[in-house]
């Protein structure tokens, strides 16, 4: 009799998929729509080890979102002056503030004063809330998403009487906004694709209203130093219509814009430009990202009489589409970059002249009206946010611990960076305006809790340095505030 | 009780508010009032210069009332803390805080009082004869256990008025106001919570999210009525009682009750898009101009045009694997349905449309290239044993035969592939003659194949039946060049299928010593051949490992295969090799073939009776007329095994080395082929592609099947790859229940989804057994 044998195979009951192009991104979806909640995605507190592998075919990781790095400086800022009694009291919730800011060159009085003898020139100044929806283009942010947007600056300043302005990013600007006198809460963005900017020339002679300002975008916090690039199949043809290019097309803007060869060439150029486009009347400020050299840019502006501001967009600022690298690896903090400016412009004697406006990551952990604050205090005369708008008006899922972050390939679960219909029809207008109205109060009501018990109620604590302390010594030194414990 | 009353009890005690010239501290005038309250006066007068509080804290006169008149200048919180036995009349105007956190008395201004009149008072009455200042009736509140505190004003009130004001009643008379225009002051009743106002005059706003105007009932004009003559009497301007009999001058406004209040009266959003954004931009809003696309909210589940994904019911669109890997193209999924069906007999018969030899390659000969592609092995589950069917075929039933028609195809050669071709033409109804060199039919089959691999029986039957099909047959007719120009230019068309019959031989010394594997293989089948103890096989690949077997069973006992490369010999050849104790050498290289032994080229001698050569082989080609091109020492062909010469058409081996099926296959293309010629249309070969295997789902069935007990255990195990089972698990498994089978003509079905019910869910394509369903991304919108 043969001697008994064993025969080993292996059964494989679970088909598993392990390609990176299948991961789970986190959205939840399938929990929204499992009638008994029995799914949800859950995060493994292992390091992610997909991030090995996701170079497929040569092609290093993209993404929308932001730096994957939790916290930052602006949350550790604490407001450490507080007024034991103010007269008026001032009370958050009851009284009246005037808490406004100015976008444009204001000049000293005696040149204001000169000027308005001889006639001259003076400078186009907007008077508007402190807080901006910053550029996010009409392509990269669905229509849904970005009339959403627009709808809710409309109501907030029609409304509400709050003169808040949201910037349209590079994509244009729908033929019937630029002819409708919501164009005055509008900041038209051109940067280095100069894409809708036909469109946006031919709709002038019937403009009804001039836009707030025109930012000229040098940089952006997330990619700084890289260009943008929406993929063709988010170019529909409305898309296409309104950025005045045809269908189902790559639409690569460079990383600089052409034919200007240094800042302050291209600094001077565009500037002029975009001033003659509204016969002077419009405010223009270029718009960089965060960087060791915003000073040479910032001295730059001091000596140019036309340049309406600065803004400069941090590390932290979120994007559509990104290589992974350029947004966790690039770019300069915000704080520091304020700081340094407006100490600058101090030590010039024009920190009232060239207001400063930062971006990147303002509320990355939901701290919006205070990282707002820290940052006015710091120096800033005003915030832009974009990726924060997307997660408290949309629901917007990303985070910084790498969830969903698929801004870029046109499948936003939440409708908020799609083009296509079955997907941004997720998002109602009228919702998404109504969060941004919600945001907007709510900030309002924050921020003034924060600056009554320093008794402003009629200006802005712009530079207020000696309100803010921190329990880092050598921030506190770096910062020129207080150090506490 | 009136002011007479009080000032008729007792004289009135005086307390100056200087002594000697100098001003008496606060302090001192409060030590004094108390002491001079504690000795029992009851009426006080007090020239004051300015001292705080005064009259306030009284209570050491227990419930005995006191009064206070005060001259002269009092200073701030006047009768503050005042207790309710208190009564307070000051001859002239009075300063800030006029009964603060007043807790009872009544305080009598005849002149203006200052800011924050009546600030946190909870009890008590305050009557001034005139205007106040900022912030009064500020803070106050109204304790259950007492009365509402009230504040009288003559005149008007300074800004703020009202602030948090949670308890009370104020009445502003707006008689000689301070200002005409507005009696109530800049943003009265910030944070009103309760409390009533009642007021006589202009008023420019107040805190609508915390105040409202009411129209006034009778109860609270009647209670106005009443006690504003009592609010004159004290301040002794009674004849103005007429001039505040008006009802209909006086307004009331309430605290709104929380769940009144109002955060701030806003417009909806829905109205503003309709009424503010869409009759700017027009409507559509922001891009109505551009796109007829609508855009309104979609839930997150969807039905019809708004799904992501559909299921399509992809029936028979694409081959099961055994059947697209299956060179003859034999529907095998097809087969094992006819045998879940019941149908045996059909599903045996079928084969003959393909092949002329279902049970002796399907059966005993073929590796089975279908059961190696089964969709099962993915799963490392035993495939569907398809040589049951193939044996079972033995008693197929021909297909009815057309009759023949004009068109006559002449095959040359009757092996496998002439065969399969000329079976197929007949079966097409055209005539067909084949020329075979041999004294039989069947080539490889008939006379290389060891009879060990193939019953006696089967093949006879076989063959008889072909013979039976073909029965134009010229035997032993070796064709020579000439012969075959001129049957190229008799018949329409010529298929070459001669297969592959010259041995490759080996250039070493002695290799006259050594036999061809397919002279011995042939030898040994007509049991002509001898082997001797030691067999050497060079070239080990199928044909060595037949010879081996038959060696062995010619004699040999120590068989040694060589090859210069790991062995390509499998299945059951190499089986039964190994099962004769053959033993593999690789990789080695023959330097000599000596009469004993062959020599390796490291030197190694093996002892050797017999050498057998299994090198392959190569077509004999002498006879093919030149202008047929040639590539390598076979026949150049190409998709369709059609040569240059497109009357001439080459299969089997003299094309390139393969299978019997490939043989088999190869004939059926090329009857397929001359089919769509003859029928005047350009051939294309058709082959549907393969299913993918990941469609097919094969949890349903029991992995630890190794065995198939017979057919109909076979056809159930079968997971009818790309082919509809009709199993109903998709109507089951769908949640709208969208999906429903609809009968159509004869007994042919389909299965519809309802697209006003399917949610795209793809559960239909996940539970297919047999990968039919799939989830495709829908049309693009816009």
């Amino acid at each position: 009799m043969d001697a008994p044998t064993s025969v080993y195979k292996a059964y494989y009951g679970i088909r598993q998929k392990t390609d990176p192009a299948y991961k789970c991104v986190g959205c939840a979806m399938c929990n929204m729509v499992c009638p008994n909640d029995a799914i949800t995605p859950i995060c493994g507190d292992e390091a992610d080890k997909l991030r090995y592998h996701i170079d497929r075919g040569g092609q290093p990781r993209r993404r929308g979102g932001r730096r994957n790095v939790a916290g930052g400086i602006l949350d550790r800022l604490k407001f450490i002056r507080i007024s034991m009694l103010t007269d008026p009291a001032l009370d958050a919730g009851r009284h009246e503030f005037e808490l406004r800011t100015l976008l444009g060159r204001v000049l000293p009085p005696e040149e204001n004063l000169k000027f308005l003898r001889t006639n001259g020139w003076i400078p186009p100044v907007r008077e508007i809330y402190p807080l901006i929806i910053g550029s996010m283009s009409f392509g990269a942010l669905s229509p849904t998403m970005w009339e959403g947007l627009q709808m809710g600056v409309a109501y907030l300043n029609e409304e509400l009487g709050m003169p808040v302005r949201v910037c349209t990013g590079e994509g244009g600007c729908p033929p019937r906004l630029l002819r409708s006198r919501f164009l005055k809460y509008v900041i038209l963005q051109i940067a280095s694709g100069y894409f809708g900017w036909d469109e946006i020339i031919h709709a002038i002679p019937e403009m009804k209203e001039d836009p707030c300002a025109i930012e000229i975008k040098y940089g952006q916090g997330a990619k700084p130093g890289d260009g943008g690039l929406l993929m063709w199949y988010k170019v529909n043809q409305l898309i296409a219509a309104i950025r005045g290019v045809p269908t189902g097309i790559n639409l690569p803007s460079p990383p600089t814009h052409q034919t200007q060869y240094s800042i302050e060439e291209s600094v001077a150029k565009m500037i002029q430009s975009m001033y003659m486009a509204w016969g002077f009347r419009v405010p223009v400020y270029p718009k960089i990202s965060g960087t060791s050299t915003a000073l040479a840019v910032l001295n730059n502006l001091t000596r140019n009489p036309y340049a309406a501001g600065l803004a400069i967009d941090g590390e932290d600022g979120g994007t559509g589409a990104a290589y992974n690298v350029s947004m966790n690896h690039m770019g300069h903090p915000i704080a520091t970059n304020i700081r340094d400016s407006y100490l600058n412009l101090v030590a010039l004697g024009m920190q009232n002249q060239v207001p400063l406006f930062a971006g990147g990551g303002v509320g990355k952990t939901g701290n919006l009206a205070a990282n707002a604050a820290a940052l006015i205090m710091l120096g800033a005369s005003g915030v832009q946010i974009g990726k924060y708008i997307m997660q408290a008006a949309a629901g917007c899922l990303g985070s910084e611990s790498d969830r969903c972050n698929i801004c870029n390939i046109g499948l936003c679960p939440k409708g908020i960076t799609s083009q296509d219909p079955r997907l941004y029809r997720r998002l109602d207008v009228e919702d998404v305006a109504q969060r941004v109205v919600d945001v907007f109060l709510s900030f309002d009501t924050e921020l003034k809790k924060i600056v009554a018990p320093l008794g402003r109620s009629t200006s802005l604590p712009i530079g207020m340095s000696d309100a803010l302390g921190i329990d880092d010594y050598d921030a506190a030194q770096r910062l020129q505030i207080k150090y506490v414990v | 009780m009136s002011d007479q009353d009080i000032s008729s009890k007792t004289s009135s005690h005086v307390i100056s508010g200087i002594f000697a010239g100098e001003r008496v501290t606060t302090r001192i005038l409060e030590e004094q009032i108390q002491d001079a309250v504690a000795q029992g006066y009851r009426t006080l007068q007090i020239e004051a210069y300015g001292q705080h509080g005064i009259g306030g804290r009284l209570w050491r006169a227990g419930n005995e009332k006191v009064h206070i008149q005060v001259v002269g200048q009092p200073g701030q919180r006047l009768g503050s803390m005042g207790f309710p036995n208190t009564s307070i009349e000051v001859l002239g105007p009075a300063s800030d805080d006029v009964g603060w956190l007043n807790a009872g008395s009544e305080i009598v201004v005849h002149g203006h009082a200052g800011n924050g009149c009546a600030n946190a008072m909870a009890q008590g009455k305050i009557c001034i004869s005139g205007n106040i200042g900022a912030r009064g009736m500020t803070m106050t509140k109204h304790n259950p256990r007492f009365d509402p505190p009230e504040l009288w004003v003559l005149g008007s009130a300074g800004d703020y008025f009202g602030e948090f004001m949670a308890g009370g009643i104020a009445v502003v008379c707006g008689y000689d106001a301070q200002n005409p225009d507005n009696v109530l002051g800049y943003r009265p009743f910030v944070g009103m919570v309760a409390g009533k106002v009642f007021f006589r005059g202009p008023h420019a706003g107040y805190s609508q999210s915390d105040a409202k105007l009411i129209s006034m009932g009778d109860e609270d004009w009647n209670w106005l009525n009443e006690n504003i003559r009592s609010f004159l009497n004290r301040i002794g301007r009674n004849e103005l009682m007429e001039t505040f009999s008006d009802r209909s001058q006086w307004q009331l406004i309430v605290a709104r009750t929380p769940h009144e209040k109002i955060s701030r009266p806003m417009r909806s959003m829905q109205s503003f898009d309709k009424q503010v954004w869409e009759q700017e931009l027009g409507r559509g809003g922001l891009i109505g101009d551009l796109t007829d696309l609508d855009r309104s909210p979609i839930a997150l589940i969807t039905t019809g045009e708004l799904r992501r994904f559909i299921p399509i019911w992809e029936n028979r669109k694409y081959a099961a694997p055994c059947e697209a890997t299956c060179p003859t193209g034999i529907p095998v999924q097809e087969r094992w349905q006819l045998v879940r069906e019941g149908r045996i007999d059909e599903a045996i018969d079928l084969a003959l449309s393909y092949t002329p030899f279902p049970a002796s390659i399907c059966g005993y000969l073929c590796p089975n290239l279908c059961m190696q592609s089964c969709t099962r092995q993915s799963s490392a589950m035993a495939p569907v044993d398809v040589t049951q069917l193939g044996r079972a075929s033995i008693d197929a039933k021909l297909p009815e035969l057309p009759p023949e028609g004009d068109k006559k195809i002449a095959v040359i050669g009757g092996g496998p592939a002439g065969i399969s071709v000329a079976w197929q033409l007949r079966l097409k109804g055209h005539q067909t003659i084949i020329y075979e060199m041999a004294n039989n039919i069947g080539g490889k089959i008939s006379r290389v194949i060891p009879a060990s691999r193939l019953p006696q029986e089967v093949m006879t039957k076989e063959l008889k039946r072909v013979k039976d099909v073909l029965p134009h047959v010229n035997l032993q007719q070796p064709l020579k060049r000439e012969e075959v120009q001129q049957l190229r230019e008799d018949f329409d068309f010529v298929v070459i299928a001669i297969g592959a019959q010259k041995p490759r031989t080996l250039p070493v010394p002695g290799n006259e010593r050594a036999i061809a594997a397919l002279d011995f293989l042939k030898q040994a089948r007509a049991n002509k051949a001898k082997a001797g103890k030691h067999v050497v096989i060079i070239g080990a690949g199928n044909v060595g490992c037949d010879a081996a077997a038959e060696a062995h069973r010619l004699g040999g006992k120590f068989i040694t295969l060589l090859d210069v490369q790991e062995p390509a010999s499998f299945g059951k050849e190499r089986e039964a090799a190994e099962a004769v104790g053959a033993k593999f050498k690789w990789p080695v290289f023959t330097k000599e073939i000596t009469s004993h032994s062959v020599k390796l080229a490291d030197g190694q001698e093996i002892p050797a009776d017999t050498v057998i050569i299994s090198i392959g082989d190569v077509p004999d080609l002498d006879f093919l007329p030149e202008t047929i091109a040639q590539e390598n020492g076979f026949i150049k062909v190409d998709d369709r095994y059609q040569t240059n010469d497109p009357k001439v058409f080459a299969i089997g081996d003299v094309v390139r080395p393969g299978l019997l099926t490939d043989a088999i296959g190869s004939g059926r293309i090329v009857a397929q082929a001359i089919g769509e010629i003859l029928e005047g249309n350009v051939p294309l070969p058709f082959k549907r592609e393969m299913i993918s295997r990941d469609r097919v789902t094969l949890e349903y069935f029991d992995p630890r099947v190794t065995e198939f007990a017979n057919l109909d255990h076979c056809g159930s195990q079968c997971s009818s790859c790309g082919a509809c089972r009709d199993c109903g698990i998709c109507i089951s498994v769908c949640p709208p229940q969208a999906i429903s089978k609809t009968e159509l003509e004869g007994s042919a079905y389909e299965y519809v989804v309802d697209e006003s019910l399917c949610i795209g869910c793809g559960f239909c394509a996940a539970a297919c057994p047999c990968g039919v369903w799939d989830l495709v991304e829908n049309t693009p919108i816009g």
